[in-house]
């Protein structure tokens, strides 16, 4: 039973990383899974749901669909709502049972697009990779479709890969683009919280990107090797770490990643969780009190991303016996990590909506400020 | 490119007909991949001396993790023709199909296409286009062109004429098309006729007609092709026909 998890939860899969990124484009994502599912992906990973409106829809797969390759009746009723809806662009994606049956998306998505002259294009993914898969895909998509060449803005900065599932709707993102505009830089696009298909199509004019999370780096990629804009990976957390990261803005010429450059120790803080923003804490949190730490990523990442000693271990039984045998000071996890944390650790709180939902939202801290800082300087 | 999938009756010669095409391609100095899809695995076998390669489906169910390196599930064989077999699920259990699929996926994230760049893939498919795993060599970015294999049998036309429906379901996808029918000869009566009134009926061409040869027996006991034991036989000479005319197709294409 390795890799499984018995005792903690999993992170939110690439289907509800796919609705997350796309949900504020104007788009119309549909998924093929069985009727009921709409509310995994879009009420339990989706704060926005109650309130922003947004496409998504599910196909209500049934058992006979998937037996007989309905194909014919997914492609009609996507056709038909989108004549209803007139969405911007379709996007159509996968779950476990087509996975099985062998849906040719790629084929289903080209005769939507012949029938009705919209946009539309399949995210490989089914449900059984993690939701940074997805919104990597869907964003690299779109960022590849609408994005095009024009004059730069000075100072412009775009921020890729936040998405309700690692930036909190508690006013992160606002401090993010404040730290960004207290340092000089103007928001073009913030992909995609806070954006319309109308500030994607504008930021090729940015001087420079800013990576929140690992799903912004192939959007990133592209980004640089297309337009020749740069990129830093990085989340402002506390005064310290946000003027790095902004010194790093202004003077990368390719790619920088101030989230890893930064000291680790077997037995100093573990911070677990996804990449950049489990980094930059850790990089705010050593330049702040002076504590050690290491960054244990059970997520999809790239190898600069961490620092040398960082972890990437993702099996629950393996994070277990790491924390037992090299005894860490603390641990900062999502708190549903704790249980899997020996009791004689000293543990605390960071939620994660990709990990646990709605269960702890209103505790989520807004990591631009010093706030988190100051509660970890306390616990210790 | 060439891309080839080879379509036919279980039982028909498929396999047979699909290692000596390979051969004979690889006779004419192209890099080929033969890719078999059926979890009997034995499409590459005459290819390798009579020794199978290890099918994906089997290094899946005894390794913890996928390969990293596409030699842990392949052998080079006759003609330095690359030999992967999908393999399948233990009989009577699980899902061919999506063993097929799976297969693809893991060809494709170790780059197969990229790193060995061959010149000719062949993938010798089990039976008939019974399920979406089956229909996945032709979809977009595989096989671009289908070969029936059938000889006069009536079952075998039968099972022609429903794969060549089949192919002819995705039309309106970027799917491979059929190229033609390998007529392999089993000594039935008006053999020729029967296959031809199909082949005029469904607007095909037959691009080869394999003669009934115990040439083919004989070294297949050896864990060979014709085109290896005897190059000069008149067996061997039709399967270097038929690679020479698509290699021709293919160049004026290009």
């Amino acid at each position: 039973m390795k890799n499984a998890t018995k005792i903690i939860s999993c992170y939110s899969a690439d289907t509800a990383g796919v609705c997350s990124a796309l949900y504020e484009l104007g788009g119309m994502v549909v998924v093929h899974d069985a009727s009921g599912c709409n509310s995994t992906y879009s009420t339990h990973d989706e704060p926005r749901w109650y309130d922003k409106r947004s496409k998504i829809y599910i196909s209500a797969l049934t058992e006979m669909d998937a037996i007989m390759g309905n194909d014919k009746k997914l492609i009609s009723d996507i056709v038909s709502a989108a004549a209803d809806q007139n969405p911007a662009f379709i996007a159509v994606c996968g779950s476990p049972m087509p996975m099985m049956t062998g849906v040719d998306f790629g084929a289903v998505a080209q005769e939507i697009e012949r029938r009705t002259g919209i946009f539309t294009f399949a995210v490989d993914i089914n449900g059984t990779h993690n939701y940074l898969k997805g919104a990597s895909d869907a964003l690299l998509t779109i960022v590849e479709k609408y994005t095009q060449k024009t004059d730069r803005i000075k100072n412009g900065v775009n921020i890729l890969g936040a998405t309700p599932l690692d930036i909190p709707l508690n006013g992160n993102l606002n401090s993010i683009k404040n730290c960004l505009k207290d340092s000089g830089f103007e928001v073009i696009a913030s992909m995609t919280m806070d954006c319309t298909l109308g500030d994607i199509k504008r930021s090729a004019a940015a001087e420079v990107n800013l990576v929140v999370s690992y799903s912004g780096i192939a959007a990133a990629e592209f980004m640089l090797r297309e337009y020749n804009i740069p990129y830093v990976c990085g989340v402002p957390v506390g005064g310290e770490f946000s003027k790095i990261l902004a010194d790093s803005l202004k003077n990368v010429k390719e790619k920088a990643y101030p989230c890893s450059e930064r000291q680790t120790a077997e037995n100093g803080i573990y911070i677990i969780g996804e990449g950049i923003s489990a980094g930059s804490l850790a990089s705010a949190i050593t330049l702040e009190t002076g504590e050690k730490t290491r960054v244990v990523c059970p997520l999809d990442h790239n190898k600069d991303m961490l620092a040398q000693g960082d972890s990437d271990i993702y099996a629950e039984e393996d994070i277990e016996k790491l924390l037992v045998q090299n005894k860490p000071k603390a641990v900062i996890a999502d708190p549903l990590y704790k249980f899997i944390v020996p009791k004689d650790i000293k543990f605390i709180d960071l939620p994660h909506f990709a990990f646990s939902g709605r269960c702890y939202e209103r505790f989520m801290p807004n990591l631009a400020d010093d706030t988190f800082i100051y509660t970890v300087r306390r616990k210790l | 490119m060439i891309k080839i999938a080879i379509y036919g009756k279980g039982g028909i010669g498929k396999s047979t007909c699909t290692a000596n095409l390979a051969a004979a391609f690889a006779m004419l100095g192209k890099r080929v991949i033969q890719i078999g899809c059926d979890p009997k695995a034995d499409s590459t076998i005459n290819l390798l001396g009579g020794i199978p390669v290890m099918p994906v489906m089997n290094y899946l169910r005894e390794h913890d993790d996928e390969p990293d390196d596409i030699n842990e599930i392949s052998k080079i064989g006759f003609g330095n023709i690359l030999c992967i077999e999908t393999g399948g699920p233990t009989p009577g259990l699980g899902c061919a199909g999506r063993g097929i699929i799976n297969t693809f996926s893991l060809l494709e994230e170790l780059e197969l296409f990229e790193t060995y760049k061959p010149d000719v893939v062949l993938y010798d498919v089990l039976g008939d286009v019974v399920c979406g795993g089956f229909a996945a060599p032709i979809r977009e970015g595989y096989a671009s062109q289908v070969l029936i294999v059938t000889s006069g049998e009536k079952m075998a036309l039968y099972a022609a004429n429903n794969i060549n429906s089949a192919v002819k379901n995705f039309e309106d996808r970027s799917y491979a098309r059929v190229r033609g029918i390998i007529m392999n000869r089993r000594s039935v009566e008006n053999e020729e006729e029967k296959v031809r009134a199909f082949a005029d009926g469904a607007g095909l061409e037959i691009v080869a007609d394999i003669p009934r040869s115990n040439d083919i027996i004989k070294y297949e006991d050896m864990g060979k092709t014709v085109i290896e034991g005897d190059p000069n036989c008149e067996t061997a000479k039709c399967f270097f026909a038929l690679a020479q005319r698509l290699i021709d197709e293919d160049n004026e294409n290009e």
